[in-house]
């Protein structure tokens, strides 16, 4: 069953593009991870979800409904974490925290359980929190009442190394829990780490929807090799350099490049694994899905 | 669906129970001390030579009860200061969680849109009948310390038009908030009560036919202290229609424009 649907879907503020054309369908108990440069329209498709914008086009439905100004039936089972964490700023953690719960018709329990996998001081005012402290405000506010779906706009931007991996650990608990996950992001280590399939955007269109399998299948090894030479193989293509150094991609078995480069009369090679981001990337510089 | 949530209503309350309570004490102190310098004013005023009384008094510059100094000195006081809040509040109630970036956490609760449109008019409405309370609770202590004999009943009157008079702009304040743009600054809502209440005392002053007109384009009219406090009482039924019509008509493009709203920040 999918929880989310959208078909072309498009916002427009005024003549600025918000969203240019989304379509996709996010599966019941999956970790989906929505992937793009600033301004591509993550955040813009996040809001219509959370019913704070409205599309200029298309159709988009959360568990089977559409999403608006009076989708409270939708709210209730959506736990969204906005891009930027604003809470009342007078208050304390606890008290904010506390009027989500009672909103959500949910106790404390959760609260104080989450705060304290996060590290999070109840007791200190949101005014006196740093950035990545109230982003895990928004952690907490998203999963009191233990939704049947999260949104979250970059959870973890803010968050240090050893917090972001506890969110990441919190999102395989909820999973197994059969909680649906949307996730926008620009680490794609995250990405790799918990998504089960991704959506590359750029300029407001989808450009690929793939699943993390596939991508991680288009890994391919990059090679520096010093000084510069043109080197001829099957699988292996220059793909820059300058006057010391030419670079190249390689898809194929290990043996014949090193045969091949053994002969050539380098003075030194570097070959590594073509991260995830550049796979990302080589898509985003292709423009399309291909 | 619910029409008021209470559990709202009961944040919204707290978060700016501090400002409605500096409000409120400080009108209410300035309105007890005028009232409670009204002897030494009549001393003051014996004071003047007889000549000079004569003309002021001529001009109804010369209170004859502590009731008539109260509309002159320190109802028109509390018209202004008290419209200047009610303003504020109707406007902020909208505007705040915008300015504070704090709207899309909130509007993302489950709750609908009438339910944060008619939780958030009541706190207002709240807010204003509280600050017109505690003010007459503190201008009647006034009357309890001068005692001088006073007839309640229009003091009562005034109270309860000039709440409505609040109540006015409070409400029409608020549906602007909601028919502007998110990130307006609290000074355009300011701006409503000060210019009709300068209109007010210009029509109030003036003995022309014409500028007398202009009463009817202000809703202080409907509570003018000096008519309710100092001369036979007669109700402006007109300002007073006029202007609860057009809070109904605002109230509703209000709430039409807050279905739509979107909240992006």
């Amino acid at each position: 069953m999918d929880v989310i649907t959208s078909v072309n879907l498009k916002k427009y503020y005024g003549s600025a593009r918000g969203l240019e054309d989304a379509t996709l369908s996010v599966r019941e108990g999956e970790i989906y991870g929505f992937v793009g440069p600033n301004g591509s329209g993550k955040t813009t498709f996040i809001r219509i979800l959370a019913g704070l914008i409205h599309a200029s086009a298309g159709t988009v439905s959360v568990f089977g409904m559409t999403p608006g100004p009076d989708s409270a039936a939708i709210n209730k089972d959506i736990g969204y974490m906005p891009g930027e964490s604003f809470y009342y700023p007078e208050l304390k953690v606890g008290s904010v925290l506390s009027f989500f719960a009672r909103e959500r018709g949910c106790g404390t329990e959760r609260m104080d359980e989450l705060a304290q996998a996060l590290d999070l001081d109840l007791d200190k005012r949101i005014d006196a929190l740093s950035f990545g402290n109230r982003k895990k405000v928004g952690i907490v506010a998203a999963m009191l009442h233990q939704p049947r779906l999260l949104v979250l706009d970059e959870p973890t931007t803010g968050l240090d190394p050893l917090v972001q991996r506890i969110f990441l650990d919190l999102m395989r608990a909820e999973q197994r829990r059969g909680t649906t996950v949307f996730l926008s992001s620009h680490n794609l280590t995250e990405v790799e780490k918990v998504c089960d399939r991704v959506a590359l955007v750029k300029e407001g269109k989808i450009l690929l929807v793939t699943t993390i399998m596939d991508l991680v299948k288009q890994k391919h090894k990059r090679l520096i090799v010093a000084p510069a030479l043109d080197l001829s193989l099957s699988g292996l293509s220059k793909n820059g350099g300058n006057e010391h150094e030419t670079y190249y991609e390689y898809r194929g078995e290990t043996v014949p490049l090193l045969t091949l480069l053994a002969a050539s009369g380098l003075s030194d090679v570097v070959i590594r694994d073509a991260t995830l981001e550049e796979i990302f990337i080589g898509h985003y510089e292709r423009g399309n899905g291909q | 669906m619910k029409l008021i949530d209470g559990t709202l209503l009961g944040m919204e309350l707290r978060r700016s129970y501090k400002g409605v309570l500096i409000w409120s004490v400080a009108i209410a102190l300035s309105l007890l001390l005028v009232i409670a310098i009204y002897p030494l004013v009549i001393d003051m005023y014996q004071a003047i030579p007889p000549e000079f009384y004569d003309l002021m008094n001529a001009f109804g510059g010369i209170p004859d009860t502590i009731v008539e100094y109260y509309a002159t000195e320190g109802a028109m006081m509390l018209q202004l200061f008290g419209a200047l809040f009610a303003a504020l509040q109707g406007f902020g109630a909208i505007n705040r969680d915008e300015r504070e970036k704090t709207a899309e956490s909130l509007y993302s609760l489950p709750l609908s849109r009438m339910t944060f449109f008619a939780t958030k008019l009541l706190r207002v409405t709240i807010e204003v009948v509280f600050l017109c309370v505690f003010t007459a609770l503190f201008s009647y202590f006034g009357f309890l310390i001068v005692d001088e004999p006073i007839d309640y009943e229009p003091f009562l009157v005034f109270s309860a038009l000039n709440t409505v008079v609040f109540l006015v702009f409070a409400w029409l304040c608020f549906a602007m908030a909601a028919l502007m743009k998110p990130n307006q600054k609290p000074m355009a809502a300011i701006a409503i009560p000060f210019v009709l209440y300068v209109v007010y005392t210009i029509a109030m002053m003036t003995e022309n036919e014409t500028l007398d007109l202009l009463k009817y384009v202000t809703p202080f009219t409907f509570a003018d202290p000096v008519e309710i406090l100092k001369a036979d009482f007669r109700l402006e039924w007109i300002s007073l229609t006029v202007f609860l019509g057009l809070t109904l008509a605002g109230t509703i493009a209000g709430w039409k424009a807050f279905a739509r709203r979107e909240f992006t920040i």
